[in-house]
């Protein structure tokens, strides 16, 4: 069955893209469109054009001095295999490859993931960790968000009408002598594939040779209106080992970071319950890397 | 509904032109414009993989891709993985394996299962992880995998 739109727009270059997004007000960006089109079909989303980024190229991983910068067209699967994120970057590159499956990861693209807004989109957490900020573009400009300012409600982010994403920049993560990275990204579901997420935990730190932790960062999906960092619970383990009481403590606190709802994948018990294995896990593994 | 969108596409090898309604998915240009009536739908919305085709070499959904978005670009169907009128490698394995039951999966399956070995994936988990999101509520997937990895014992990824 069709989608139902009047038009669609290919547009062969950039300036040409933001005009016609400047001069259609009901007009829609489609990439990727694994989300968009379900969404479109079932009504969720309306829209009279579409306005397809296909032919302007914004697909792309490339090295900058400040990190690594990604086309906001660039598909999952290549995210997923870029040696480059996978090693700076090995949360992010972890969430790619557990999106859909395989045909949906060679054609979700970062950008759609993000713009749409979803509290349980994969790729959100790993971002927060990474500290990322989004270049967004319209007719009047250019500006740059960072990605904790992004996300402002389910389905609502700082996309003005008429702005779209263009890339997403990495900064290179903080390294010091002696100190180890550790970084992950683990999602609840019902099977492994296929599946939006019912938790989500993206984490990062430095551990010290005495196992103390630094530079802790942790950044949860589906359990708040928006991708979340938990910052009580960061700031209680930073500077210190995870022993068994101080996981404990973690475990506590992190409920205050989180405010999770019951929904048709999971209820918020089940979340609070799940938040706090993952945590666990999280600092286990980074204690014995 | 008075629009349309002209596509043209390179088809199964063949570069082809439609005149389409501007919401028409891939599936169903390739379904009931095309004729070819290989890729199912299932479930409408990229979870059971029953539409894949391949759009410029990788698995894509084809309900979750605009006919319009294909313009300019390669789209490979199970049709086309004939070669010289003969079964892909991997249709001759599920064949002699036992990989296909009621077979609306097939043609899904089939095209992933061509990508995998075109990119030259041997490892059986990893195969398997690559058709996850290949539903199929007959075989239990072992056939499957072993008919991946009968096609990649006669070399059938360096004839993919």
């Amino acid at each position: 069955m069709d989608v139902p739109v009047r038009e669609v727009v290919r547009p062969g270059s950039l300036a040409e893209a933001l005009l016609a997004l400047a001069e259609r007000p009901d007009a829609l960006v489609i990439a990727g469109g694994t989300d968009l089109l379900v969404q479109l079909r079932d009504g969720r989303k309306r829209a009279a054009t579409l306005v397809d980024l296909d032919r302007l190229d914004l697909a792309g991983v490339r090295e900058t001095n400040g990190g690594i910068e990604i086309g906001a067209a660039t598909p999952m699967d290549r995210i997923a295999a870029d040696p480059r994120i996978r090693r700076l970057h090995p949360a992010l590159a972890e969430a790619a490859a557990q999106i859909g499956a395989w045909p949906i990861q060679c054609r979700a693209t970062l950008g759609g993931n993000l713009a749409n807004a979803s509290p349980a989109a994969d790729t959100a957490p790993a971002l927060l960790v990474a500290d990322a900020s989004l270049t967004l573009v319209s007719h009047g400009g250019t500006r740059k968000v960072p990605v904790e300012e992004f996300f402002r409600a389910p389905g609502r982010s700082a996309l003005a009408p008429a702005e779209l994403i263009l890339s997403v920049l990495l900064p290179t993560p903080s390294e010091e002598r002696g100190l180890r990275a550790f970084e992950s990204f683990v999602k609840v579901g019902s099977r492994r594939e296929q599946i939006i997420s019912m938790v989500s935990l993206a984490g990062r730190a430095l551990v010290a040779g005495d196992g103390t932790f630094s530079e802790v960062r942790l950044a949860f999906g589906s359990v708040a209106p928006t991708p979340v960092r938990a910052r009580r619970t960061e700031h209680l383990i930073t500077g210190r080992r995870p022993d068994a009481e101080l996981r404990r403590e973690a475990t506590r606190v992190l409920q205050d970071d989180i405010s999770p709802i019951d929904d048709v994948r999971a209820p918020a018990g089940y979340r609070r319950i799940a938040c706090a294995v993952l945590l666990a896990r999280f600092l286990e593994e980074a204690a014995h890397g | 509904m008075a629009e349309r969108v002209t596509v043209t596409l390179t088809l199964n090898g063949e570069r082809r032109t439609f005149e389409v309604p501007p919401g028409r998915r891939l599936l169903d240009l390739l379904r009931d414009d095309a004729g070819l009536t290989g890729s199912k739908e299932g479930c409408g919305a990229g979870e059971c993989g029953a539409c894949t085709v391949l759009l410029d070499g990788v698995p894509v959904t084809s309900c979750l891709v605009l006919a319009a978005s294909a313009d300019g670009h390669e789209v490979v169907t199970v049709e086309g993985l004939l070669q010289a009128g003969r079964l892909h490698p991997f249709q001759d394995s599920l064949v002699t394996r036992g990989g296909v039951q009621c077979g609306f999966c097939t043609p899904g399956i089939a095209v992933t299962g061509a990508a995998i070995l075109a990119r030259g994936e041997a490892d059986p988990s990893e195969q398997a992880r690559l058709l996850s999101g290949n539903l199929c509520r007959c075989t239990g997937y072992t056939k499957v995998i072993e008919a991946l990895q009968d096609s990649f014992a006669k070399g059938g990824h360096a004839k993919s």
